[in-house]
């Protein structure tokens, strides 16, 4: 049989599969077990009902009763674990990932699409590792159990519903395989309703706004129509596969009696005890697809997500540069975010030294925010290289690097946390007067002062806003915490008025004293700053000013 | 719960197409234990082979019309669940929603329609199923001795009734812990992507990570206890079957094997087997009944009443009068006697900071939210006076969360004005300077946006969504931040665009800074919660 060349997605859920084996194992045993069970249950009743005893095939059927609850509680328990280790193991992995890529490669995409994918995409695959993997074992092991047990009690009936049995994959691929690719489909075109209607709340201000809600309710109830008569059209051929499993499951139940002759026989009754047993599994595995199905579209979230980064053999000699005074250098470093567009900056060679200041001008496209991606690590360059106090950075630990820079962007990250820890979140062990002193180099005093409950009023998503100016003070209360020696600044003043954008200047020079900075920024924030000016072009056609 | 009520209430509608299917999954129920229960008894030498034959096919044929129509009932049922809460949100949407809440905070609402799905399916229906046996499980064992019939109506009481309720209140104990947990994760996820650059810079992966952990470990904690009770309860109900069962059998080895006997043994054994799903339903039920709450919680916002004398602007000079605005008691008030005109036809630009109220302005003036004191008129007329469509249909409105559909090019522009001719949408996508970004694109105005679609980038996305707001034939329109995204020289040709477009419609630029090269009539400065007139 030739194999299906496999799809990202598909190669990465069977990736999956065989990482959850142990797990999967040890439900499946349980489960087989409570199957044993179950079988013991049904010789007891046989025996008793066949006269042979009383006593003992009571106490045997009491006794493997409550076995079978100890074990089936067991069991969802083993499953919850397989599932929540799969999804602890699977979340740890999106943000390893995430995080190696870092925010360089991951700048074009939207934060709340990769927390999606950190957090649903992780939870759509709990089913698939609870249920469908354990089912898909359990729907071989448990029949053929149940089937051997009766074949040996009752050659017949054993033969009778092993046949009935085989029928059922046998019709399920029958009816299955047109039905198969088109629920797939189906199930896409129910994703995209979905979708959409996700999408049509989200913007519902948006529709409301332009008078649009009655129409586009309508819309949307005319596409589910449209969907659910698609989707019955699907189902009626898709059910025939269920159809299947319950007329074999008839099947050997009438068989079983028939061939006792319609009259009392214990091993005829055996088997009949058994019959529903031996479909159970096969029924939870069907009902268990719709776990698989819903793992499809995560699983291919995950296999788009950028692969884990090679573990980089640290470099030779891990150099780590003193921290008093950082003098910054490009040395003829070229760097294309995209080869077909063409590079974004193209033989750069400036230096920076040590207290000094450095500011980056020119149209936006000119390469002033990859310079500041490049100094971060963010990026590497492609040629030439990048020095801090001599040293290529391509040899310092990142840790080290991260250890020597500050950096302000436009628009400040505010965690939902209380507004003293996002100051304390650039050093975490700070002491309380240093803090304070943040606080107040920042000017923060009477910001502080006016929220609610103080420093300890939450702000970031949920809690109380800040303005972009108080913002933006935050963030330099952050800078002055954590005091390295090196301060990049990125347009930190672009989302300001011109009043708040003077005073966070102020700030920002102060801040500046005895540091090297590089400046990235727009003509007038550029005049009230002291230094030297870098005047770059789009494609660096060539750097003018001092370089 | 009461709400779980008032949702299957919603489903009024489909009353004819829910009980056929309820009607239908009865008689396919029947005939399945039927079968079962037969065929015990034709081991016990009963002459049921004829009413085998025809019940055999007959359960097939049921159980498969049984599936389309309870799946059909459930589809129409979902879709009307559906639209109502969208009318729902878009009613309370035109009531500052859409300026308060965020849309992916309601968006998390469709996940909870998405628990509604097997109310139906998986709980109501097995649930009468279980009502329908019991009373034909106590009779056929009546039969055979009253102190059985009385055992099992007892152990099927517990089975199909105590087990699903104890799993219900597991679900509905730990399911708000599950659901802050959850939240609280989802913040924690967003915090660490959203700040990727400062968790870099301050070195701070380790300490995230271990936060989102430590909110994984107590979402996991209160799963599992939801788990441990449904597993329980499925535990419970299997006991009380086997139970039964042995209470059965011991019944029958004392009397002999009556095919009564046998055929009550086979009856036990297959109406023990559908309670073994309901505890997981009880389960579900419990999740649904908070889903439903919090339905219902989304959809009953107070919406603005309809003026009862309502009058049409005559003119279109918009005036606020001390208008006194915040948008809670325990917020600082924004504006505080706000007076300020805006004649029509004129260019006007509001200024201020971040937090000045900016955006309350548009709220205000789109009635999104009411002034405390004070009041607000169009053409001279109270806009409270206005029917809301109306007033809106005055208003084009460019946000700052302005939102892009997923959907084609066209479609998005559309939105502004349905019947815009294919010039007129070149023309604003011109004037919104994304005319040859949308020239390139595969299909044209045809596109797909969105997921699966050509992806702009955020400041063309802006751009597109300026196009759909110069496209609307409103003679006020209210420009947020429109600059917002586009680089230096673009807003510059925008600005220029503007002064030359949108002659005769009034203007009003909100912007935290002016460009200067903007053609303005006049600026008001927005502080303290007055407005200010500043020079142009």
């Amino acid at each position: 049989m030739p194999r299906r060349k496999l799809t990202p997605a598909r190669a990465w859920l069977r990736a999956r599969e065989h990482e959850a084996k142990g797990a999967t194992r040890r439900v499946v045993a349980v489960q087989a077990l409570g199957t044993l069970l179950a079988i013991g249950q049904a010789a007891c009743a046989t025996l008793l009902l066949a006269g042979i005893g009383l006593l003992w095939p009571a106490i045997g059927f009491g006794a493997a009763a409550l076995l079978r609850a100890g074990l089936a509680v067991l069991a969802e328990r083993l499953a919850f674990n397989a599932g929540a280790g799969a999804r602890r193991r699977l979340r740890d992995a999106v943000l390893t990932s995430l995080l190696d890529a870092g925010p360089g490669k991951l700048r074009d995409r939207h934060s709340a699409e990769l927390a999606g994918i950190a957090v649903d995409a992780v939870e759509a695959m709990d089913g698939y590792h609870s249920r469908w993997l354990p089912a898909m074992q359990q729907a071989v092991l448990g029949p053929a159990l149940v089937g051997l047990a009766v074949l040996a009690v009752n050659p017949l009936a054993g033969i009778t519903i092993g046949l009935c049995g085989l029928l059922v994959p046998f019709a399920m691929a029958l009816a299955g395989i047109g039905a198969a690719s088109a629920s797939r489909r189906q199930f896409h075109a129910m994703q995209r309703l979905q979708t959409r209607f996700v999408d049509r709340i989200r913007g519902i201000a948006t529709i409301v706004l332009a008078n649009r809600a009655e129409a586009e309710a309508a819309a949307l109830a005319e596409a589910a129509d449209e969907l659910r008569r698609r989707t019955l059209r699907v189902l009626r051929v898709a059910f025939l596969s269920s159809v299947s499993l319950d007329m074999a499951a008839v099947a050997a139940m009438v068989l079983v009696v028939w061939e006792a002759g319609f009259a009392w026989e214990p091993r005829a009754l055996f088997a009949l005890w058994l019959v529903p047993e031996f479909f159970a599994p096969i029924r939870a595995f069907s009902a268990a697809y719709q776990d698989h199905m819903a793992a499809g579209p995560a699983a291919e979230k995950f296999a788009e997500l950028p692969p884990p980064a090679e573990p980089v053999a640290p470099p030779a000699a891990i150099r780590t540069v003193a921290a008093h005074g950082v003098t910054v250098a490009f040395e003829n470093v070229r760097f294309a975010w995209d080869e077909a567009r063409g590079p974004a900056l193209d033989g750069l060679s400036f230096r920076v030294p040590a207290g000094e200041t450095l500011i980056l001008t020119g149209p936006s496209g000119s390469g002033k925010t990859t310079i500041m991606e490049l100094l971060l690590g963010f990026a590497t360059p492609q040629e030439g290289r990048i020095t801090f106090n001599g040293a290529d950075a391509s040899t310092l630990v990142p840790a080290a690097r991260m250890r020597l820079i500050a950096w302000i962007g436009q628009r400040p990250m505010l965690f939902a946390a209380t507004i003293a820890e996002n100051i304390r979140f650039a050093k975490p062990e700070a002491a309380a007067e240093e803090v304070q002193a943040a606080i107040h180099f920042a000017r923060l005093e009477s910001v502080i002062a006016a929220l609610p409950q103080g420093l300890e009023t939450p702000i970031g998503e949920g809690g109380f806003g800040l303005s972009g100016g108080q913002a933006q003070r935050v963030a330099i209360a952050r800078a002055f915490l954590k005091g390295s020696p090196l301060l990049l600044l990125d347009e930190p003043t672009a989302h300001l008025d011109p009043a708040t954008e003077a005073e966070v200047l102020d700030s920002l020079r102060r801040l500046a004293l005895g540091r090297t900075v590089v400046l990235a920024s727009h003509a007038s924030a550029a005049h009230a700053f002291p230094g030297r000016r870098l005047d770059l072009q789009p494609a660096n056609v060539a750097a003018r000013g001092v370089a | 719960m009461k709400d779980l009520f008032r949702i299957l209430r919603l489903w009024r509608s489909q009353d004819d197409v829910l009980l056929l299917g309820i009607a239908i999954a009865m008689v396919s129920l029947a005939s399945g234990i039927s079968v079962q229960a037969l065929a015990g008894a034709a081991l016990g030498g009963a002459a049921v082979l004829a009413i085998l034959r025809l019940l055999g096919p007959l359960r097939v044929v049921l159980r498969y019309v049984e599936r389309l129509a309870t799946h059909d009932a459930t589809f129409r049922a979902l879709a009307d669940l559906r639209v109502w809460l969208f009318r729902g949100i878009a009613r309370g949407a035109s009531w500052g929603i859409g300026f308060r809440r965020s849309g992916d905070l309601l968006a998390r609402l469709v996940a909870d329609i998405d628990v509604l799905d097997g109310v139906y399916l998986r709980i109501l229906i097995p649930l009468l199923g279980a009502l329908l046996v019991w009373p034909v499980l106590v009779w056929r064992a009546w039969d055979v001795d009253p102190h059985l019939a009385a055992l099992l109506a007892v152990l099927f009481a517990v089975a199909a009734l105590a087990a699903p309720a104890v799993a219900a209140r597991g679900a509905m104990r730990f399911g708000g812990r599950r659901a802050e947990a959850g939240a609280a994760l989802r913040v924690a996820a967003l915090d660490l992507l959203s700040g990727l650059r400062e968790v870099r810079v301050f070195g701070a992966d380790g300490r995230m990570r271990a936060a989102i952990q430590a909110r994984e470990a107590e979402l996991y904690g209160a799963e599992h206890g939801i788990a441990a009770v449904a597993a329980s309860a499925s535990a419970m109900a299997l006991l009380a079957g086997q139970v039964g069962l042995l209470g059965v059998l011991i019944a029958i080895a004392a009397a002999g094997h009556a095919p009564a006997a046998l055929l009550l043994l086979f009856l036990t054994l297959a109406a023990f087997e559908i309670t073994g799903g309901l505890a997981r339903a009880g389960s579900s039920l419990g999740q649904a009944a908070r889903a439903s709450t919090r339905l219902f919680e989304a959809v009953e916002t107070t919406a603005p009443a309809e003026p009862a004398h309502p009058a049409s602007p005559a003119g279109f000079a918009l005036r606020f009068e001390g208008v006194t605005f915040r948008w809670s008691v325990d917020r600082p008030s924004v504006f505080d006697g706000l007076t300020m005109e805006i004649p029509q036809g004129s260019r006007v630009a509001l200024l201020g900071p971040s937090g000045a109220g900016k955006s309350s302005l548009a709220a205000l003036v789109l009635r999104a939210t009411e002034p405390e004191a004070g009041r607000i008129t169009l053409g001279g007329v109270d806009i409270a006076r206005i029917p809301l469509a109306e007033l809106r249909a005055n208003i084009g409105y460019l946000s700052q969360t302005t939102h892009l559909f997923a959907d084609t090019v066209r479609a998005n522009l559309l939105l502004g004005r349905s019947d815009a001719s294919e010039e007129e949408l070149w023309q604003a996508l011109e004037t919104a300077r994304i005319a040859d970004v949308v020239r390139t694109l595969p299909e044209g105005l045809d596109t797909w946006m969105g997921e699966g679609g050509a992806g702009l980038s955020g400041g063309q996305g802006r751009r597109l969504a300026l196009a759909r707001t110069l496209l609307s034939p409103a003679p006020i329109l209210i420009l947020d931040e429109p600059c917002a995204g586009l680089d230096a020289d673009t807003e510059r040709a925008f600005l220029a665009t503007l002064n030359e477009v949108a002659v005769g419609r009034t203007v009003v630029l909100i912007a935290h800074r002016l460009m200067g090269i903007e053609q303005l009539d006049r600026i008001w400065r927005l502080s303290g919660g007055h407005a200010m007139a500043a020079t142009g």
